[in-house]
């Protein structure tokens, strides 16, 4: 038997001894159900659920780097020293899992008016939109925040008062308020949900009691600068499907 | 054939993967009675929570990745070549040595001191151990991604960068005059790292050797670093998440902002909850920027502190290096970073 010959048969022997490893099926788990929820926002668009527009990309990347990361781990379960499954691995696996479960059975849902009681509103956040651009165009919210966010861009805003705007976004009440006014609210997310920031308007002359919290609207008519507010004068409120992307990007 | 002994360990292992499954499954039955969207609250913390593990789950692996592809395919004597400069220039080039090598703060450390029985002037190897998880690429793409659109873009990106190195330098030059003797633990078996399940013919520390690059071996090896890494770090960053989501969610707005206002205490607070959250370096700038209460000082100091003084880091300090290390290098660490964070909140606070 010739030297090569003898070293694959080592290497055949070694195959042939090898088997699972239960510590590798356990970290199996781990990538295949990571990448079961990734393939899973792919397939059902729900990334803009979590993310925002401009880092969406990291769920068809996350998608194919864990295929990877899977399909080579799959490959490789069988050992030659096998290990066992710990308590504190499987625990630790059990850990990495708990968020699967979270994401494939939370029903399709976007941030709402709890979180605007809660989150920083855009005045003390770090995201602006110039005064250039404050002053052309349609406005939408994200002139509204550039306007609360600076000196210079409330002022811009102020010079476009009385304009019509259509605004989308989801009700929230505030207990002191009449009952003919809601805020209005959008997020803003500038990578995922967890960095939200809020954009509010004061919507007035709204039907009584015919919008419930967390609904989302659409609101058109005139809108008021007015200290650090931005009110709308109501012409027409309808109510909408939450939109595809339900935060806005800077 | 398997000694019986082994047999028995290897079946007894099923029966904590048994109760794990039986546990999720508890858990997602739950989640299915109890709808969350029902409680706005829990509802929240579910899409913040998972909005951060979705963002940050990818460049875990993608570091995990490039991790892996450096321990099984590098040379280790590539490192060593360190050894070659002058000594003054040995710790600016360990700090700048870790923007070409992603590797993550609980990869470098088995580096290091792998460069340091070497032959590699110990103080360096610190140096690029301190610096390799702030400085690579990975992290700071990581940083630019979690940070673009806003207006601290370019006092986050670089301020980390340039921090990073800075306090990794002179953390280096606090321990310049211990031997190897006098830094580095002797060797226990208890040292390495028991979860892990390599390939038996090669351990973090055991150098790539130059034959068989491309071997089936070599991938095994390769996946099995991938997903231990993955495994490793994926668990730290749940628990990260997990805080930072319950912090976002269910703290009220009043006690964050009551810190994050206050300049030394904000960047206190932050380097504890770095301390604490012990995230990997690859993922941690998307918790920081979460916090959006706090000034570019204390989201600073999250991101500068935390790769280098860390609970996970504690347990591989003490493992590998003397016993008072981890004090020094938690006393320099967090007085730079406090000093640095500081200037940089009075340039763009």
């Amino acid at each position: 038997m010739s030297a090569v010959r003898t070293a694959e048969g080592l290497q055949l022997r070694e195959r042939t001894s090898a088997r699972v490893s239960p510590s590798r099926v356990l970290d199996a788990l781990a990538l295949g159900s990571w990448t079961a929820v990734f393939w899973f926002l792919l397939i059902t668009d729900r990334t803009s659920l979590y993310l925002s527009t401009r880092t969406a990309w990291v769920v068809p990347t996350g998608a194919i780097l864990l295929t990877v990361g899977l399909v080579g781990r799959l490959l490789s379960l069988r050992s030659i020293d096998p290990k066992p499954i710990t308590a504190r691995s499987a625990v630790g696996i059990g850990l990495i899992v708990v968020p699967v479960i979270i994401v494939l059975a939370l029903p399709p849902a976007s941030l709402g008016s709890y979180a605007a009681s809660r989150r920083s509103t855009f005045s003390s956040g770090g995201v602006v939109a110039s005064a250039g651009d404050i002053a052309s165009g349609d406005l939408s919210l994200l002139d509204v925040a550039g306007g609360q966010r600076s000196g210079e861009g409330f002022a811009a805003l102020v010079d476009r008062a009385g304009e019509r705007v259509d605004f989308t976004g989801i009700v929230t009440k505030d207990p002191g308020a009449p009952a003919d006014e809601f805020v209005l609210t959008r997020f803003l997310i500038s990578c995922c949900v967890a960095d939200a920031l809020s954009v509010n308007v004061r919507v007035v002359g709204a039907p009584p009691g015919r919008f419930k919290a967390d609904q989302w609207v659409r609101v058109s008519g005139r809108f008021y600068p007015l200290g650090r507010d931005v009110i709308v004068d109501s012409t027409e409120i309808v109510a909408v499907e939450r939109p595809k992307r339900p935060y806005l990007s800077p | 054939m398997q000694a019986p002994a082994t047999e028995v360990r290897l079946e007894s292992g099923y029966r904590y993967a048994g109760y794990m499954m039986l546990a999720l499954v508890a858990f997602g039955a739950a989640l299915y009675v109890f709808d969350p969207a029902n409680v706005a609250g829990v509802q929240n913390f579910f899409l913040v929570f998972g909005s951060l593990l979705i963002e940050a789950i990818p460049f875990i692996l993608l570091g995990a990745l490039v991790s892996a592809a450096i321990e099984v395919f590098v040379p280790v004597t590539v490192f060593e070549k360190l050894a070659l400069l002058p000594k003054p220039l040995q710790l600016p080039a360990a700090g700048l040595a870790g923007a070409a090598f992603p590797v993550c703060e609980c990869g470098s450390v088995p580096v290091a001191r792998r460069l340091i029985v070497k032959g590699l002037v110990p103080s360096a190897a610190v140096t690029f151990m301190l610096a390799a998880p702030v400085l690579n690429p990975i992290v700071i793409a990581s940083t630019a991604v979690a940070y673009r659109g806003r207006e601290v873009f370019w006092p986050m990106v670089l301020g980390r960068v340039g921090l990073g190195f800075l306090v990794a330098v002179a953390v280096g030059y606090v321990i310049s005059d211990e031997s190897k003797e006098q830094l580095l633990k002797k060797r226990t078996g208890r040292a390495k790292n028991l979860d892990h399940d390599h390939e038996p013919a090669r351990t973090h520390a055991a150098p790539a050797s130059p034959g068989r690059l491309l071997s089936g071996a070599r991938f095994r090896e390769f996946f099995g670093h991938l997903s231990n890494d993955f495994v490793f770090m994926g668990r730290f960053l749940v628990i990260g998440a997990m805080v930072a989501a319950a912090l976002q969610t269910f703290v009220p707005q009043s006690i964050i902002g009551g810190v994050a206002e206050t300049p030394v205490i904000s960047i206190l607070a932050m380097m504890g909850l770095a301390f604490l959250l012990s995230l990997c370096s690859e993922s941690d700038a998307f918790v920081a920027a979460s916090f959006v209460q706090f000034g570019v000082g204390g989201q600073l100091a999250f991101l500068v502190f935390g790769p280098m003084v860390d609970t996970k880091l504690g347990i591989l300090y003490g493992a590998t290096f003397r016993q008072g290390f981890f004090r020094t290098v938690v006393v320099v660490v967090t007085a730079c970073t406090l000093v640095g964070c500081l200037w940089l909140e009075v340039l763009f606070g």
